[in-house]
């Protein structure tokens, strides 16, 4: 019984996953936590819905121009804040990012409609049964072996392409970058349109399988935020386990009526606990 | 053929920090930029390089005004810019910090003749490595990127001076493949022994402007242009 509440809980745990990968990604190479990570995805869940529902366009098409259009959303707002928040703080370009999520929820609302819609479904079934009788759908199997393709996949672009490199140096030291010529913008601008894309294909294959109405999908970024925590904002392999921690125990809650309540806490808990966590030297050396 | 600095003032905050420089930098030749702290020599070369934007005159770079290009493009154009404070990539080892610049093997292979002992340290971080070793990437990588001027600040701050001494041969080394060097530099005198043409500035005006070696023959024309 157990092992079944652990066993759903995996697959929004992939996505915490995911989405905390896509975020550590974002904060090391474009120094901005992007609140909008997820709301790009579902505006093009949206506009693949749209496609297939509407224009009768197949499901893959349909899927694929979600997936292009959260790739330009995301483009384009990196591209503003690379043109005109160049130079500004973290916690200025984070902000226009709140705004951009904010915006595209309302945008939603008036494209979309107020009724909510069910995604086009991807995949569906079960993959396997395991000992225990828990039986793992073909969705967990694919969004786990994504987040962790993404994650592996990540660090080996990063570690081993020219590309990769560059985008470490800018990472690094952004000014010294361009001043060697490297061409700044267009590889923050890639780094947005990229992780849009993948926030598009997370929402393509998760969409279906649960409640998918515009805030639901874009506040995703909450618990990948404290998956994202996990990893301190920059071990992609930590925020991948966080992720898949966060939603293993809320899977686990939700088989206890008792605990069912706090479910939905666990992802506060978890960046409650990685501030106290990060905070005690200060703490000390405040007593001190 | 030359980087020329026609009439340049540059402006931060509430005035300006440099006034009417007049300058020219030379292809094979080493032009030593000296003067007290918070003269200006840095804000110079920002404004060369295109850190900070000119709020008067223009600069050229072999007969193409440069002033309102991009710092990417003026990159491009063959102007490297060696900041103060060690500016590697901490995060990349040595050979990644080369391979930025460095577009062919021959690149990279010149880079390292400059410096053989970096050879040996390719693979590590270069985080890891000394400030002298770490100011070798500096100055290699931006070797390796073919450069027609290399602007130098500061190569000595924080630097033991006997690592600095080390570094100075090779300053003169590459300016004599053909490459103009601007070298603002703290420690005069060794400046002024590998520069053909010398300024003095002192509050971001130009108090001397001419050959380095009347300097070095003579102490008093120096004190002179530092008190301005």
């Amino acid at each position: 019984m157990w092992l079944n509440n652990v066993v759903a809980g995996l697959t929004p745990g992939a996505t915490y996953a995911i989405v905390g990968v896509l975020l550590t990604l974002m904060s090391q190479l474009t120094r901005v936590v992007n609140f909008a990570q997820v709301a790009v995805g579902m505006f093009g869940g949206y506009i693949s819905l749209t496609l297939v529902t509407k224009m009768h366009l197949p499901i893959f098409v349909g899927v694929i121009g979600g997936i292009l259009v959260a790739a330009l959303l995301s483009a384009l707002l990196g591209w503003i804040i690379a043109t005109w928040l160049a130079e500004a703080s973290t916690s200025a370009r984070s902000a226009v990012t709140v705004a951009a999520l904010l915006f595209l929820i309302s945008l939603a609302f008036i494209l979309f409609g107020y009724r909510n819609q069910p995604f086009p479904t991807l995949v569906a079934g079960p993959m396997f049964t395991l000992p225990g009788g828990a039986v793992v759908s073909k969705v967990t199997v694919l969004v786990i072996g994504l987040a962790i393709v993404i994650t592996v996949g990540s660090w080996a672009f990063l570690k081993f392409t020219a590309f990769g490199v560059k985008l470490r140096a800018v990472s690094d030291r952004q000014m010294a970058a361009e001043l060697l010529g490297i061409n700044v913008k267009m590889l923050n601008v890639s780094v947005w349109s990229i992780t849009g894309a993948i926030a598009g294909l997370t929402v393509a294959l998760v969409g279906p399988t649960a409640s998918n109405d515009y805030v639901t999908v874009s506040t995703l970024v909450i618990p990948g935020a404290a998956a994202a925590l996990v990893g301190a904002f920059k071990r992609m392999d930590l925020a991948l386990v966080g992720g898949l921690a966060i939603g293993a125990i809320q899977g686990l809650f939700s088989g206890f009526p008792n605990l069912l309540i706090v479910r939905d806490w666990v992802p506060i808990i978890f960046i409650i606990l990685f501030l106290l966590w990060n905070q005690r030297k200060e703490v000390w050396d405040v007593a001190r | 053929m030359t980087l020329k600095l026609n009439d340049v003032t540059v402006s931060r905050g509430v005035g300006p920090v440099i006034s009417n420089v007049t300058l020219e930098v030379t292809p094979g030749e080493v032009t030593t930029v000296v003067g007290p702290n918070g003269a200006g020599k840095t804000s110079l070369l920002e404004s060369l390089s295109g850190v900070i934007g000119i709020s008067g005159g223009s600069i050229e770079l072999d007969g193409v005004d440069i002033s309102k290009m991009s710092r990417r493009r003026r990159s491009h154009a063959g102007l490297a810019h060696v900041q103060q404070g060690r500016m590697i990539f901490p995060s990349l080892t040595v050979k990644e910090n080369l391979q930025l610049t460095a577009s062919t093997k021959a690149d990279m292979d010149g880079a390292l003749a400059l410096f053989p002992e970096l050879e040996k340290r390719l693979d590590s971080a270069t985080v890891l490595l000394s400030g002298g070793e770490q100011q070798m990437v500096v100055l290699a990588r931006a070797f390796a990127a073919k450069p027609k001027y290399l602007l130098l600040d500061e190569m000595s701050l924080g630097l033991a001076p006997v690592v600095f001494l080390r570094l100075i041969p090779i300053i003169e080394q590459i300016a004599k493949t053909g490459v103009g060097v601007l070298l603002v530099e703290q420690f005069a005198h060794l400046a002024l022994k590998i520069a053909s043409d010398s300024l003095v500035i002192t509050s971001g005006h130009v108090s001397y402007h001419g050959p380095a070696d009347a300097l070095l023959k003579d102490p008093d024309l120096l004190k002179k242009a530092y008190l301005g």
